[in-house]
């Protein structure tokens, strides 16, 4: 019954999820049960499984508790300004295509304040990995609702119920080209985990949603009052449809979540080797 | 470019400036009167191997750049006044986390949409005090096509060494305006690299100052687990939300340049010696300064011209310096005025513009005649 | 077909880096085997941390590494007994 032998294949993972975390910093701040955690969690160990250097990739953040990501990850990592993630990361890329360039962010700072941002790096096609934590509000700054939060949900800025539309994440990136488009909640662990290692294996501007809960500021004012209720109603109310239409992938409020990957298209150029294009043709 | 000589607008000198200074990454949004440096750009990185995106707003663009910067690129971005509105959050982003970048500002009238095509100077105060908070930045302005190219170079240096963003401003007049410019070659200037970490990943904390205050840069790639963060950060660059980081930290980033200040100033010195009177002006207004000057002294005034080509930090010594009176012609309703006022031992007048024009040599000298001893 | 009360093949224990823990309790609920609950420990930030109750031969952690993917906090290495 000792362990001595060789470690198993999830051992080592665990062991390397350590490395790439900046342990000196641990506990983070994210409160109890917070999405975010299982999420940067499912992103270290599919880095680790697609064997893809470190050293070599970069994580980038906007403002938000999502935002406070990049300080976590024992790489190189950027905490920028709100909604300019996904800009600074275009940089990075454009400049150095051989770097692989991750953004991790929150609803708010991509589609709200980010969203020209978003709309015209997808259309662009940057070869970039944009993970998109939705927690349908804007956690950092107390609960607020935001361009995800659900019709009729209750934030400290829509007291009587919400009443926007929100986005339909996958839908907007699918209209723009996103070649690979996903979605997930934290409690889909290994199909999460397995999408994000199928897209850093894909080329251009991959999307993946990935619905999470704020328990603190969003669930207790939504009828889901600890970690847990916020997790159960992941697992009960998601369906897996990869083929789902866009009127299907709609989010309701406490309805239902469907999930999947929506889209997963190759061949397409990206920016960064249009311009390889534009290069040689200057210097005909 | 071939050395020799050409005829170009400011904008075009601009670009080429800052390729001639080692320029390799562009980012930007077109406005009235800075898109010929994109247009420039656009035509000429690829070229030379650089990198070059119009990107969908301003706020884009400096991100584009902050970032590229962090891979080791030398990067400008260029626009004017609203540009640099929405600009200013980000120029402090670049302050804090101190990262090389150069903006360009083509001042045209304003506030707001102003006046597009034509010349302003009321951008002077917004490009120390853009952005929120405490912090210092570099500015520079020149009054030719030739200087506009010469000191492209400065501002990348100055960029580099320091690592902070360096405002080149550039107005609507000198901007469209064509001359006849002379290129060096390519050896001919000194270019400054960003100091580089001296040790290896693991050992070097990212923002552990040298005695000069600035502490080197690594890139991104290299292994160094760069962790940069708007948030007040401590020497490993992690967040730290305290007054006592506070204080470290900001005082520094003002200290790197204050302590550097006289290395960074330039200043033009126009007939000042034994001069009673001094006109202070700045980028093109200055050249018809220099032509009153001229007539003034025909005329027994002694009048003179200081103008200031660095901006910020604002070379307030010089100001110190003479015991005259001060006129500062301006192409808006008092700015670096009140700088003047702050040094000056004599009288300072203003003789401000609204934008839209320069000041003529009869408004000067008509200015200057009244202190005629 | 393995019987239905077999022990488990593949065993394993959970270190717990309790400092690091939240309480959000993820782990209690989600374990299959449900050797996980809550201890009556607190740590220093005021939370109480999973703590390993077994009770073999079927109650026993079978490593499966659930607790540990759902784990916001980074808290817990599962470790495979061989
Ligand atoms: C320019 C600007 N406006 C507003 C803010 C305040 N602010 C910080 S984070 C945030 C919202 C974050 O929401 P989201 O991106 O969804 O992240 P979460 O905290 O939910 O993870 C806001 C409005 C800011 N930092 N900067
Ligand atoms: S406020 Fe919400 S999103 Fe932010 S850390 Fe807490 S639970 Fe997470
Ligand atoms: S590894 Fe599986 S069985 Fe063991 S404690 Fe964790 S969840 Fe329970
Ligand atoms: S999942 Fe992690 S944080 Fe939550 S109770 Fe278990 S050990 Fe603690
Ligand atoms: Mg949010």
């Amino acid at each position: 019954m000792i362990s001595a032998g060789k470690k198993s294949t999830m051992e080592l993972l665990r062991e390397e999820v350590e490395s790439l975390l900046r342990i000196d910093r641990l506990p983070h701040v994210w409160c109890p049960g917070c999405g975010i955690g299982i999420t940067l969690n499912a992103f270290l160990r599919a880095l680790i499984r697609a064997k893809i250097d470190p050293n070599k990739t970069v994580v980038v953040s906007g403002i938000g508790c999502t935002g406070r990501a990049a300080g976590y990850v024992n790489m190189d990592s950027f905490h920028t300004t709100h909604g300019r993630a996904i800009p600074f990361a275009v940089g990075i890329k454009f400049a150095r295509p051989e770097l692989n360039v991750v953004v991790f962010s929150g609803d708010g700072d991509l589609f709200a304040i980010g969203g020209n941002h978003f709309v015209n790096a997808a259309r662009r096609n940057h070869d970039i990995l944009v993970i998109a934590v939705n927690n349908f509000t804007y956690g950092m700054t107390g609960g607020q609702h935001g361009p995800t939060t659900p019709t009729g949900a209750y934030t400290t800025t829509t007291p009587y119920g919400n009443p926007d539309r929100p986005f339909n994440i996958p839908h907007l990136a699918i209209s723009l080209g996103a070649p690979y488009v996903a979605r997930w909640t934290t409690y889909h662990l290994m199909q999460l985990q397995n999408s994000i290692y199928t897209a850093l294996h894909r080329k251009g501007f991959r999307v993946i949603e990935v619905i999470s809960q704020c328990p603190t500021v969003y669930g207790r004012r939504n009828e889901m009052k600890s970690p847990l209720e916020m997790m159960e109603y992941f697992r009960k109310f998601s369906v897996r449809k990869d083929d789902a239409t866009f009127d299907e992938m709609e989010l309701t409020y406490n309805g239902r979540i469907v999930v999947g990957v929506f889209r997963d298209v190759q061949g397409i150029p990206t920016y960064e080797e249009r311009y390889n294009d534009i290069i040689r043709r200057a210097q005909k | 470019m071939k050395p020799g000589y050409y005829f170009w607008s400011g904008d075009i000198a601009a670009a080429e400036g800052a390729i001639f200074a080692g320029c390799r990454f562009y980012a930007g949004y077109p406005i009235t009167p800075s898109s010929e440096i994109a247009e420039r750009m656009a035509l000429r990185l690829p070229q030379v191997g650089g990198k070059f995106i119009e990107m969908e707003d301003e706020i884009g663009s400096i991100a584009a750049i902050i970032g590229a910067s962090w891979t080791g690129e030398k990067v400008m971005t260029a626009t004017s006044g609203p540009g640099i509105s929405l600009m200013n959050e980000n120029i402090g982003l670049a302050a804090m986390t101190e990262v090389p970048i150069v903006i360009v500002n083509a001042m045209r009238g304003a506030p707001s949409t102003g006046l597009p095509t034509l010349v302003g100077q009321g951008d002077l105060m917004q490009a120390k005090w853009g952005s929120h908070g405490s912090y210092e930045i570099i500015s520079l302005y020149p009054d030719s096509v030739q200087e506009t190219f010469d000191l492209m170079v400065d501002a990348f240096n100055y960029a580099e060494k320091y690592r902070v963003p360096v405002l080149f401003l550039i107005d609507g007049m000198l901007a469209h305006m064509y001359e006849k410019i002379y290129v060096p070659p390519e050896d001919a200037v000194e270019r400054i690299e960003r100091k580089r970490p001296t040790k290896p990943p693991g050992e070097q904390l990212i923002y552990e100052p040298d005695e000069d205050l600035i502490p080197p840069m690594p890139r991104i790639g290299e292994g160094y687990k760069i962790h940069a963060s708007g948030l007040t950060h401590n020497e490993k660059g992690y967040p730290e939300l305290t007054p006592q980081a506070q204080e470290r930290l900001i005082r520094r980033l003002n200290d790197k340049i204050r302590k550097h200040a006289e290395e960074i100033w330039k200043v033009e010195e126009y007939r000042t010696d034994n001069a009673d009177v001094i006109v202070v002006a700045m980028g093109s207004n200055a050249r018809a300064v220099r032509t009153a000057v001229d007539e003034a002294r025909k005329e027994g005034i002694k009048a003179g011209l200081l103008r200031p080509i660095t901006i910020w930090p604002f070379p307030y010594k010089y100001i110190e310096k003479y015991a005259v009176d001060y006129i500062v012609a301006e192409i808006n309703y008092g700015q670096i005025y009140h700088k003047v006022k702050e040094y000056a031992s004599g009288n300072v007048e203003l003789l401000p513009k609204m934008g839209g024009e320069l000041h003529t040599p009869q408004e000067i000298l008509h200015a200057l005649r009244r202190y005629k001893k | 077909m393995p019987q239905k009360n077999a022990p488990p093949k593949k065993r394993g224990t959970v270190k717990i880096m309790e400092e690091r823990c939240k309480g959000c309790w993820y782990c209690v609920n989600y374990c299959p085997t449900k050797v996980l609950v809550v201890s009556p420990r607190l740590n220093s930030k005021g939370y109480h941390p999973p703590e390993l109750k077994e009770e073999p031969p079927d109650k026993v952690c079978i490593a499966c590494h659930l607790c540990e993917l759902f784990c916001p906090d980074f808290a817990l290495v599962v470790e495979e007994l061989k």
